[in-house]
Order: structure tokens, then sequence, then C-alpha cells
């Protein structure tokens, strides 16, 4: 099990009584456990502990859960290579993973692992403690076998907190019944563009299972789609390059030996401590911030529309159905722009701060993404929990 | 050529919070190096600011103290630079929706007429920490104090609209009065809780071209501001005359050289919008709210003065200055004291005195009740100026009565006839030369017969009835 956990909890544990009592969960590095290492998969941050539990870690603690480990992870959570996320469900050996979802992956690994992969809502989880690269995009994503105890941790974990004043004063609305005649699909005609034959075969087949059943289906065009990938690629590496700004090796992290002056200390600690490829993302994030600011606010504007008309398409529809294409394992390091290709059928999720969930994709070339309205988390699980009866994804 | 300055400044204050601007940590950047820091000042990772309310209240105050149009929305930006006096990479400032816009001080120009010089906007920021460049043996360190780091600051830019070293310090001492009315800050550039960085410019009288301008730093009082805006006109205007190009850059005051010198030029990044401290917004009830809680403003309580006391302009506006020495003055007419006698007390004693003794005019031992009684006793001939003045001294470091001091230490005024008559004939026996003046009929004697029986009373004497019964003999004598 070595090569899936970073840090395995050794001391001895008293679960609280809850209603998590005796559930197994891990993290990530980037998710602050009081007393564990939280490198966030860096360097940077190398032999740093965390201070405090994260307020997800708090509630979950009070809630009986037993928060077993930290599995490897990508840099600063950036991707999925290098992450080990979903490999201890696979095995069965807890019940239930916490990863930071910044474009999908949390999804993908949930993919990969054939489990569901959840991404909360944008604005429903505190982010106090959890060691983020992109503030307003990302959410920490809940991966289990059983989709009903992500909806039991979602529960537990959402919701106001007195650190995290960034959270809106919102909540989540209830669950809404789930009836195949009434309740309706959309698929967005852009997000089955580019698909092989193979994968377009068998979303078509997932497609049919529901129309059988008795669902409306209602097809939606939304032209400007392709451009959620390089609004989340513009914005995302701006507020990276922000976020990783405090890695300056004078508080915290590795400190590179020799330098004279704190110029050539900040440079030399950076340059050799993080990786290739955020080194590129923050190197491009700076480049927006300095060079052409004009065109990182040209995204932020066009990020309003395609929120604008995302709410559109869900306002439409109860859900939306997305295909996912199953990552590839690379055996070479990927480039920044292979890294966003991976993601391009979920981020869009992150670009709007909808809540998405990943189905089990089993042995499949390609998954199932469902996408539901702001707050209407819960009504999603459970349509991911109907749809499961249903033999969905298999 | 007849040369004319363009001056705008930008003033950061520090407010007078209890805790920094994001998290719950003491402002007081002077304690023990990083004893006031935690994970959000500290930007450990994981840590989220929290903006706090007393902060926005304070910096809300401050703007309206100074006619600025409080925002209904704002929000803050990362200013992006990266240096070690920064724990993050950026500083937290309102770099594209300020808290408020607009906004004016008064002040009285050479000629004494009145002069608006308007504010552009103002906008909260937080400041950064202190770096201490030190040797350990041979090598040179660098040392980071974070207690200053994320302590609250507002910062007000003003309008080009100063032409002189003159309209930028009135400016200042008015600013100054205006937010210690409002308690956002002591804005004392002595301490560091108001910095001023001048921009200045020069072009021909009458035109009206912006020039490239330079900015003037490092000033630590309202004096400094005026003597290097002074020296940078007069180098600027040489260099227009002699036709020598002037290049954007940031020049440092030096008060030992009395020069501004040329610093490297800063690296100004980019100020991004900040995705984790949500916007504020401010409703109009709370804004309407914080109207309320403004004070008489300085200019309006000089102008009360003026008209309800009878006091010149200058008297009012003097009195009016200082928040407390305005409390101070009120008070003591409350406790009956004449206005004249209030002011006249207060302004050429009292507080001269408070100034030799490095005193505050809020925390010293004489109270407005204990002055008040003490000049009670001077307005009832109990005592005279002298004694009074005496007793003063007294009152600085004794908690006993005026009343008393003046018992105990016999400054009681001698106005008793009998005693007073017995007196003047001892000194009118001593004085032949006087004595001989006033059976003249020459009144100039009075005034030096008062002194020398003053003098024979040990001062305790009533001065005014011993002038009225020397002229009683004068006329006695010439009848
Ligand atoms: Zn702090």
């Amino acid at each position: 099990m070595e090569d899936i956990f970073s840090y395995r909890r050794e001391e001895s544990f008293n679960a609280k009584e809850g209603l998590l009592k005796d559930w197994k969960i891990t993290v990530q590095p980037n998710i602050s456990v009081a007393g564990w290492p939280a490198d966030a998969g860096s360097k940077a941050l190398a032999d740093f502990t965390a201070l405090e539990d994260a307020t997800i870690i708090d509630r979950l603690k009070n809630a009986g859960a037993d928060i077993c480990g930290a599995t490897k992870m990508s840099e600063f959570g950036f991707g999925i290579k290098g992450s080990k996320a979903g490999e201890a469900l696979r095995k069965k050996e807890v019940n239930a993973e916490l990863v930071l979802d910044l474009m999908g992956e949390a999804r993908l690994a949930a993919m990969r692992a054939n489990v569901f992969g959840f991404k909360p809502g944008y604005g429903i989880i505190s982010r106090f403690g959890l060691i983020g690269l992109i503030p307003s995009m990302e959410a920490c994503g809940i991966l289990s076998s059983e989709v009903s105890l992500i909806g039991e941790i979602l529960k537990i974990i959402a919701g106001a907190d007195g650190k995290d004043f960034c959270l809106p004063d919102e909540s989540l609305l209830p669950a809404v019944e789930i009836i195949p005649g009434k309740t309706k699909v959309g698929v967005i005609r852009e997000a089955v563009q580019g698909l092989s034959e193979k994968e377009n075969e068998f979303f078509t087949s997932q497609l049919g299972k529901i129309k059988e059943a008795g669902w409306k289906i209602k097809e939606l065009t939304f032209s400007e789609y392709d451009l959620c990938q390089s609004v989340h690629n513009i914005i995302g590496a701006v507020e990276a390059s922000s976020c990783a700004g405090r890695y300056d090796s004078v508080r915290y992290g590795k400190r590179a030996p020799g330098t004279k002056n704190w110029n050539e200390m900040y440079l030399q600690s950076r340059g050799a401590f993080f990786g290739l490829l955020i080194k590129s993302y923050l190197f491009q994030g700076a480049y927006f911030q300095f060079e052409k600011y004009s065109d990182y606010e040209s995204a932020c504007r066009i990020r309003k529309h395609l929120v604008r008309e995302i709410e559109k398409l869900t306002a439409q529809t109860d859900f939306l159905i997305t295909p996912v294409r199953m990552p590839k394992n690379a055996s070479t390091p990927l480039s920044l722009t292979e890294t966003y290709d991976q993601f391009a059928a979920t981020l869009f999720a992150n670009v709007a701060g909808l809540p998405a969930l990943c189905m089990p994709a089993g042995e499949n070339v390609c998954g199932i993404q469902i996408c539901g309205a702001r707050l209407c988390d819960l009504s999603l699980l459970s349509l991911g929990e109907y749809l499961c009866n249903q033999g969905w994804g298999k | 050529m007849e040369m004319e300055a363009v001056i705008g400044l930008e003033i950061h204050v520090e407010l007078n919070c209890a805790t920094k601007m994001f998290c719950d940590c003491p402002n007081r950047p002077g304690d023990e190096p990083n004893s006031n820091t935690c994970p959000i000042c500290l930007w450990f990772p994981g840590a989220i600011p929290q903006f706090g309310r007393a902060a926005l209240e304070k910096a809300a105050l401050l703007c309206l103290g100074l006619n600025a149009e409080l925002q209904p929305k704002s929000a803050f930006d990362q200013k992006v630079y990266y240096y070690p006096d920064l724990p993050k990479g950026y500083q937290l400032s309102q770099a594209h929706l300020p808290l408020s816009r607009g906004g004016w001080i008064e002040i009285a120009d050479e000629q004494g007429k009145p002069k608006k010089l308007r504010i552009h906007h103002i906008h909260m920021e937080e400041d950064v920490a202190k770096l201490l460049h030190e040797m350990e043996g041979r090598t040179p360190i660098s040392l980071v104090d974070f207690n200053r780091a994320g302590a609250p600051l507002v910062e007000i830019v003003t309008e080009p609209d100063f032409r002189s070293s003159y309209d930028a310090m009135e400016f200042l001492k008015a600013l100054r009065a205006q937010v210690r009315y409002v308690g956002s800050s002591e804005c004392s550039m002595e301490n560091g809780t108001m910095r001023v960085d001048a921009n200045i410019s020069v072009r021909p009288k009458g035109t009206d071209q912006m020039n490239t301008k330079v900015e003037v730093k490092n000033m630590n009082s309202v004096r400094h501001v005026g003597d290097a805006i002074a020296h940078e006109i007069t180098r600027q205007s040489a260099c227009f005359q002699s036709g020598e190009a002037i290049i954007l850059h940031t020049r440092l005051w030096d008060p030992e050289k009395k020069a501004t010198l040329p610093m490297r030029a800063k690296f100004a990044g980019p100020c991004v919008p900040d995705p984790a401290v949500p916007v504020i917004e401010l409703s109009a009830e709370w804004i309407a709210e914080m109207k309320k809680r403004l004070p008489e403003m300085p200019a309006a309580r000089a102008a009360r003065f003026s008209t309800q006391y009878g006091m010149t302009a200058e008297e009012a506006t003097y009195l009016s200055a200082e928040p407390d020495v305005a409390l101070y003055f009120e008070t003591l007419i409350g406790e009956g004291i004449a206005p004249r006698t209030a002011m006249h007390w207060l302004t050429t004693q009292l507080m001269p005195a408070l100034k030799e003794k490095k005193m505050e005019l809020a925390s010293c031992k004489v109270t407005p009740s204990r002055f008040a009684q003490l000049l009670s006793m001077l307005a009832q001939d109990e005592i005279n100026a002298n004694a009074a003045r005496e007793v003063l001294t007294h009152l600085f470091d004794s908690d006993e009565t005026p009343d008393r001091i003046v018992a105990a230490r016999g400054f009681k005024q001698v106005s008793d006839p009998g005693a007073l008559c017995s007196l003047i004939d001892k000194v009118l026996a001593e004085q032949p030369a006087a004595l001989n003046d006033l059976k003249n009929g020459q009144a100039k004697a009075i005034g030096f017969l008062v002194g020398k029986v003053m003098q024979a009373s040990g001062g305790k004497a009533n001065p005014k009835m011993i002038k009225e019964m020397l002229a009683g003999k004068l006329d006695s004598y010439n009848q």
C-alpha cells in the first residue's frame, strides 16, 4: 500500500460517536490534518506540517469518521499525473477519499478507479485549511463507491464556517424526487462533438437506456463551450501565480542554500523546488499578470458570460449529461496543454461553479458526467443513485 | 519664464483599530518582533483572510470625515510584487473599486481666502512587514518583523490641485485634524501613522500642461513635506528652464542635506482582483448609520465657536483643531467659566505647560473640573492671576483640590480693605517721590505703586482694590 499513501495515521484513534462512525476516509496532503505533513505534493512545501484541522476534517472527525491517511498527489493537486487518488477505494481499503478538484481531478481519478467522483458546487464547502491553487475554481471533491455516502459526507462538511468568510450565505437545497417522466435532462451538443466512434457509441447507448425508461432528453446548444478551457487556463494560471507567491522560502518550505541575497534566494528556491508543470503554469500566470493583463480581464469578462450561458442551460433542464473521456495513463510528463486537454469535459463545471458527478465507468472508453444547477448538489446525488440503480454506466 | 508647480499627494494613514485588517492579531507594530502574528498574517498554506468590520468602520468614518462618497461596492485586489516584506507575493489593496471616491478639504490660502483641495479617491489596504538589514559578523543578514504585516491602512489620493508647499502643509494639517476628529487615526508623521508621498511637476505659469512628475518620499514631518516640495519645485524649474528633460522617477527626501535624491526605480506590478476576500457591499442604511456617527467636524465647530462664543476666526480655528482641546474648552464653559477666560487660560497657560512637560491633555491631572475650580476662584477674586499660575503648577503633580492648595499654601488674595490700607501706607512711607507725584495729581504714579504694594504683599494682594484705593488717595489729595 505504501505506493498509494504519502502518510498513514499511526497514532491510536478513538472514533467519536456519529453518523460516520468507523468509516475510513483518506485525504491528500493539501487538506490540513493537524500534525500531518501538508506539502501539497510539492518540494517547495517539503516538511511543512499542518497546524490545524481544516474545517471539513474537523467536521468529519466530529461525525465519527476515521481520517486514516493521505494519498499521493500531483503537485498542488493540479492534474492527475502522479496522483494516487481513487486507488485506496479501488482496493477497498477505505470508504471515501477527499480530493481537491481544480478542473476535474477528483472526477477523473474516480472514473479511473471505477467509483463515483463528485465535485460540489462553488461556495458550499469551507476552504479553511485547504492548500488550494485556483481559489475561484476549486472545490473539495468526494470519491466513494457508494453515492449515498458521498451525500452523507457532503451534508456533514457543507455549510457556513466562521473561519471562511468567503462562503456565501447560502445553503444546499433539499434533494428533489427523481421521476423518469418528469425530470428533464439536457445534452450539450458541443460536448458530444469530437467523440471517437467508440465513445459516441457508448454515450448514445447510455442515453438510449434512459429514453427507454421514459425520460425526456433535450438537446442543447452552447456554442462557446470550447471557450471554457481557455478561460479556465488563463484565470486559473493567474490565480495559481498569486496563490503560489507565498512559497518564497522565507517563513516555511525549502530554501536553496548558498544564495547571496533575497532575490537570488527567491529565484533559486522556487526554481529548484517547483516541478516543471507547475512552473510552466505559474510562468503563464505571471505572463498574463505582467504582460497581458488585458487578456486576463477579457477572460474574466468572458467567464461571466459563460456562467450566464450555462445557467440558461441548467434553467431549461433539471440536469446536464456529458460524456467524459477516460484518462490515459501517460508514461511521460504531460505538458500544460496536454494536462488541460485531459480535463476538457470536466472543467466547465469549475468555471461555472456547478456541482458535477462522474459515474463509475468500469472498463469503458468513456464515462458519464451529470451536472446540476448551483445548490442542487443533493438532487444531483439522488439522480446519480437512481441511475446507478438502473444499471447505468456499466 | 514664471513657473508653477502641479502637486498631488498620496497619503497612507494607519487606522487605530485594535486588530489587524484580515486577522485578530493585535495591531501593535511596536511590540516584540513577530509576537503579533498568526497563520493568516504570515500567510500559511490553508489560511483564509477574514476582513474585519472594525477596519471598515474606521475607514468609512475617515472617508465621510473628508467629504468623500462611500461606494456601494468596493473590492480588494492583489497588488503583485515580490519582496520579503510581503508574505504572499501580493498586497491586498483596492485598486479597481476603491472604498470612496471624491472628497475635499478646505484650507485658507496664503492670502487667507478659502481654497478647496480635492481628493480623487480613498482606498483600503494592508500594511507590509518591516525589514531590518543587519550584519552578523561579516555576513549581511535581513530580518523580517511581521508585526506590521496586515495592519489596516487607508490611502488618500488627491487630485493635482496643489500649487505650493504651503497648500500641501495646510492640507495635511487639516487632514490630520479631521481624521483625529472621527477617531480613525492619530495621523502622526513622526510615529509613522501618516506617511506622505508627493507627486510634483512644473509648468510655465498660465498653461494647463501636465508634465512628467517626480514622486518624492521619506518625509517624516509636515515641515519636511513642505521643505521637500519647495526643493523639488526649485530643482525641476531649473531643469525646465535649462531645457533638461525630467524623467518619471522617485526621489527620497534627505532631511540632513535638505535635498531630494534619486532612488532605484520601483517595480510596479499588476493589480489582480482577489478571489478570496468577498466584495464589500455597503447598504444605504449602513452608510446613513455611519454618517450619524460622524462628529461635528473642525470647520463646523470653528464656525460655531466663533458665533457662539464671540471668537476671532483664528482663535476658533486654534481651539477646534484638536478634538480633545475643543472638548476640554467646552467642558470649562459647561462649568461656568467665561469663554474668553477659558480660551485665554487654556491656550496661554495650560497648553504650553503640557507641551513643556510632554504630557497629553486627556491624561494629565489637570482635569477640566479642577481647572474650572481654579478659574472660578480667579473670577471671584479669591486669588489673583499670579497665584492662579502658581496653583496651576501644583495641580500637575498633586491630587488636592485647587481651594485646598490655595488655603494650604496661602495663595488667597488679600482683599481686606484694612490690611490693604496699612500696606499702602507702609509703601507710601518708603516711596516719598511717588507720594509726591500722587500729591501733584500725577496718575502715572499709580501703576508704579500698585507694583510696589503687590511686591510688599508677597503677590497676594488684590491688585484691583489697590488700584482703586490709590486712585481714591489721588483724588483726595487733589480736591
Ligand atoms: Zn495575524
